[in-house]
């Protein structure tokens, strides 16, 4: 068990992940899971520089889908991070994350996706991802910081 | 070479000091980017009025970093808007870039450069120094950095274009931040001494200084790595505790 953390937050790793999260779980590696960066060398090369002393590995979600027991098994703290709700749904599509903890960070508003928290906007498809993934034993909570108050997904589909 | 004049270029470096200008929630830096962009913009697309409308509806979108280092971006952008790089590019290109010039930022500036230069004005103020001195020699220094940092982020990214990461890493920015935290460091210390030095019957209480001594040692071991701004948080007390003793002595 050594995948510390997933987290869903367009910025991927930036200040509030590498210092509000970073700090207190001391990840060992960031692994961003994007069909479109996977194979982009230079915009790894600047998310790279967010990453401090810390690896970070870019995987396709097929790829990851693959290599998510490695992380598991690996004693090397991962903080696992997909830029948008549909990469988790299809990274934990089946109980791949059964068990697991999926926090909700930064979601921009954008056109067609409602405002839940001031951090937080989800299209009705999003939504559709996180009930999915919570039906299959994901427990999924929008946590901008670890020191802030974490809302459960029935809170904010509630409101 | 691309149609940027060097007067467009000059231009928008100066509007970049007003990239915050209207910041707000849903685009933060993205309008004053925008508007910043706009003299480089218009040269590039002279006489093309649909692809300058087009450009600067793309640069209005949300943007956020910090903002000495939004130079990088905006220096970058405009370089790679002068070289006709597609929109799909530029746009990837922003959102890459923002969350490493935050982070960098953050750290250097907020969490290092600006509470050394506090600590040290506020060393040079206990020492006696008259207060006008004190906040002038505090504004030329910090503004010295500031200026510098600027000019260099915006030089680098006008410069370098999309693969502007490597010179970024190349500069070690996190790492002179840490240096520059030391010395903050280093500054509490000798503040801490200087207070204690020049406040007469404190050198009586003896050994009694020990017990917060070894409270505040065992707090920084034990929680000090967690803070969020570390050295922010040592200015914020320091200030604190001077303002306690000019209150209770």
């Amino acid at each position: 068990m050594s995948i510390v953390l997933f987290r869903i937050d367009e910025r991927l790793i930036h200040g509030q992940v590498v210092i509000g999260w970073g700090h207190q779980l001391r990840p060992d590696r960031y692994a961003v899971v994007d069909d479109d960066l996977a194979d982009s060398a230079w915009e790894q090369d600047l998310y790279r520089l967010g990453a401090g002393t810390a690896d970070v590995v870019f995987a396709t979600t097929e790829d990851a889908r693959g290599r998510l027991s490695e992380w598991r098994d690996d004693p090397l703290r991962t903080i696992l991070l997909t830029r948008d709700v549909t990469t988790m749904g299809r990274l934990g599509a089946g109980g791949m994350l059964a068990g697991d903890r999926v926090n909700l960070g930064g979601l921009h508003h954008g056109p067609g996706r409602r405002e839940l928290l001031t951090y937080l906007h989800l299209t009705a498809e999003d939504e559709d991802h996180l009930v999915k993934l919570a039906a299959e034993g994901v427990e999924v909570s929008a946590h901008d910081l670890p020191d802030a108050h974490r809302v459960p997904l029935e809170t904010l589909l509630e409101g | 070479m691309s149609a940027l004049s060097r007067r467009a270029v000059t231009s928008t470096f100066l509007r970049s000091f007003l990239v915050q200008g209207s910041w707000n929630y849903h685009t933060m830096l993205g309008t004053g980017f925008a508007w910043a962009m706009l003299p480089g913009l218009r040269r590039i697309f002279e006489g093309d009025p649909e692809g300058l409308d087009a450009s600067v509806r793309r640069h209005l979108d949300h943007f956020n970093a910090h903002p000495y280092l939004a130079n990088v971006a905006l220096g970058a952008a405009l370089r790679l808007e002068a070289d006709g790089t597609d929109e799909q590019t530029v746009r990837r290109f922003k959102t890459a870039v923002r969350g490493p010039l935050g982070g960098l930022g953050d750290s250097l500036v907020w969490a290092a450069w600006l509470p050394t230069v506090s600590m040290a004005a506020l060393t040079l103020w206990w020492l006696g120094l008259p207060v006008w001195l004190v906040v002038g020699l505090f504004l030329v220094v910090y503004n010295a950095g500031h200026l510098a940092l600027r000019i260099w982020g915006f030089r680098i990214g006008l410069r370098d274009g999309r693969d502007v990461a490597l010179t970024l890493s190349e500069a070690r920015l996190a790492q002179l931040g840490e240096r520059i935290k030391s010395i903050a460091a280093l500054l509490v210390g000798v503040l801490a001494g200087v207070v204690l030095a020049g406040r007469e019957g404190l050198s009586d209480a003896g050994p009694l200084w020990i017990v917060p001594a070894v409270v505040c040692f065992a707090a920084g071991l034990k929680i000090g790595h967690r803070a969020w701004r570390p050295a922010a948080v040592a200015t914020v007390t320091a200030i604190a505790l001077i303002a306690w003793w000019g209150v209770l002595l």
